[in-house]
């Protein structure tokens, strides 16, 4: 799980709406491996991030130079674009855990999938 | 040119001619295809095959994504007429096809020979690169990155810059699956080695492939056919029968609507992707509903029932500025997910979640594109579970001007259609109803 998929999950345990996301990570099995730069795709993702979310993962996991936030002219930043490559797409989180931050409830990732099944009384109203 | 008593001859200044069978209802989607991949002219859809003439070489046919196999034209004329008392006058008909215009028949051979000549120049130069950059590949792209951008700079000024970084990009990106390319190449090598090894007409080795349809194929069957056009070809070019390894496939289609002979360019049909380990949903409609979708550079593209991955490989394939997502509620589709992104070099482009399609744990409007081949019938309830899918879509994706593309089965219909509809005017009712932009097609049973 990259943490840019992990910027877009939030937690659907009933009840918990807004206050589902972020989801907090724990990881227990991290990769680092090389992905192709493509400026144009990660400049394009900036306005998508939720900051505060990234920087807290990125925190979890111990990550350096991460930006703190979008510069301006970012998308002409190449040093600034290599940071957030890295961060968004290079990192691989394959053991873990998401938990809602609301209700506590744990969601496991193995083999770099989070399971994000609810049972059935989880999604009863 | 000299005037050609019915049918078409193959080669003219506008290119080379072919022919491409395609699944029932993608035959708008090949046409468009060839219209803006090839810059093809004279495209014709009749009765289950596009026609078109292209300058196009081997490369660019290659990637025709909505067709099932792609042929060299040979003929293209009136159905044979089958009224007629005797069988025999029939087969003297037949040998027409093969007797009339031997031009129309060597003329299209030669096309094929330069077609596989020039591709297998080229697959020579690129196995040169590729055996260079061999060690480098698998984990370690970033120093087959850099060799690429030096050998790119090297190759600036040559002629062939385009065709060679198309070459390079292929071989970089499928490190992992140098065996089903070197397969493939392998294949096309053969094809030429065999083209080539023909320089004497006399020396060709050739099989016939026939497929009967309509009135035709009450009377006669395919083997039949077969053999009386086998015969004939023999005695008009002096080619000898091979039905194991032939040099050169012949393939005839006698219908109602036409007569139609051609050459198959490759030994794999089109529509079996080198790239995809384990096909699920058929790979030409999965492009044909990601080509729907509209996907554009920077989108977020979710296929919340993703199973094996189909759909979102085509698509990463195609459209790749694009940040994919598949997700499934089934740990064996996942693990097939997994090893077909592995498979394909995409496992960066795609990532996977275990997630239930009624329950998508993503904030709303979150998502740009959602694309799935939604299993009706056998697995939902019919009404309320497509309600919610269909309010889970909704709720995850951005209002217009999102789209939602489905596969759908409707239960009173035996095909199965497919729906582009402008998010808005997606009815939250049981049953497809029409909007602006609705297509239809239907799934292919070959």
């Amino acid at each position: 799980m990259k943490l840019l998929t992990h910027n877009l999950l939030s937690s659907h345990v009933r009840g918990v709406g807004p206050r589902g996301f972020p989801l907090r990570l724990q990881a227990t099995e991290v990769r680092i491996s090389p992905v192709e730069f493509n400026p144009d795709f990660v400049a394009r993702m900036i306005p998508k991030v939720e900051w505060a979310a990234l920087l807290e993962a990125a925190d979890t996991l111990h990550l350096v130079e991460v930006p703190k936030e979008p510069i301006q002219g970012y998308e002409h930043d190449e040093r600034f674009l290599r940071e957030m490559h890295h961060v968004l797409l290079e990192v691989d989180v394959l053991e873990g855990t998401l938990q809602c931050p609301e209700s506590g409830r744990l969601f496991p990732i193995s083999r770099g999938i989070p399971n994000m099944l609810l049972s059935d009384e989880e999604t009863e109203t | 040119m000299a005037a050609v008593p019915g049918g078409r001859r193959s080669g003219s200044a506008a290119g080379a001619h072919f022919f491409c069978t395609a699944g029932r209802g993608l035959e708008p989607f090949l046409m468009r295809e060839v219209r803006s991949r090839l810059a093809a002219t004279q495209v014709e859809y009749i009765s289950g095959k596009v026609f078109f003439t292209t300058c196009s070489d081997l490369n660019m046919l290659k990637k025709l994504k909505s067709a099932e196999r792609l042929f060299l034209l040979i003929k293209k004329q009136l159905p044979l007429n089958v009224s007629s008392v005797s069988k025999g006058k029939i087969f003297n008909e037949m040998q027409k096809l093969t007797n009339d215009d031997p031009e129309s028949w060597l003329n299209a051979i030669s096309i094929w020979k330069n077609l596989l000549e020039l591709d297998a120049k080229k697959i020579k130069l690129s196995q040169k690169n590729a055996n260079s950059l061999k060690r480098k590949v698998g984990e370690n792209d970033i120093i087959a990155k850099k060799l690429k951008t030096e050998q790119m700079q090297e190759i600036q000024e040559n002629k062939e810059c385009q065709l060679e970084k198309q070459i390079e990009e292929e071989t970089l990106e499928q490190g992992n699956f140098t065996t089903k390319r070197d397969k493939s190449q392998e294949e096309l090598q053969n094809d030429v080695a065999e083209a080539v090894d023909t320089h004497n007409q006399n020396d060709l080795t050739f099989r016939v492939s026939c497929r009967c349809s309509g009135a035709i194929a009450k009377t006669f069957t395919a083997q039949e056919v077969g053999r009386v056009i086998g015969i004939a070809l023999m005695k008009q070019f002096g080619w000898k029968a091979d039905l194991r390894n032939p040099n050169l496939e012949i393939f005839i289609h006698l219908s109602d609507i036409y007569s139609v002979v051609g050459i198959p360019v490759f030994r794999v049909p089109l529509a079996s992707r080198a790239y995809i380990k384990t096909a699920g949903l058929r790979s030409t409609i999965a492009w044909a509903m990601a080509s729907l979708a509209e996907i554009k550079a920077g989108a977020v593209v979710l296929d919340p029932m993703c199973g094996l991955g189909t759909i979102l490989l085509e698509a990463a394939k195609e459209w790749p500025d694009v940040y994919y997502v598949g997700a499934d509620v089934s740990d064996s589709q996942l693990l097939g997910a997994c090893d077909n992104l592995k498979a394909a070099g995409l496992k960066d482009k795609i990532e996977l979640l275990k997630v239930s399609v009624i329950e998508l744990p993503l904030p709303s409007e979150s998502v740009d594109i959602i694309i799935s081949d939604i299993p009706f019938g056998k697995k939902f309830k019919l009404g309320k579970d497509i309600k919610h899918i269909i309010q889970e879509m909704e709720r995850s994706s951005h209002p217009f001007p999102g789209h939602f593309c489905g596969l759908a089965y409707p239960p009173a219909v035996l095909g199965t259609g497919a729906l582009a509809v402008n998010r808005t005017e997606l009815l939250p009712t049981w049953g497809w109803h029409s909007s602006v932009g609705r297509q239809i097609m239907n799934k292919s049973t070959g």
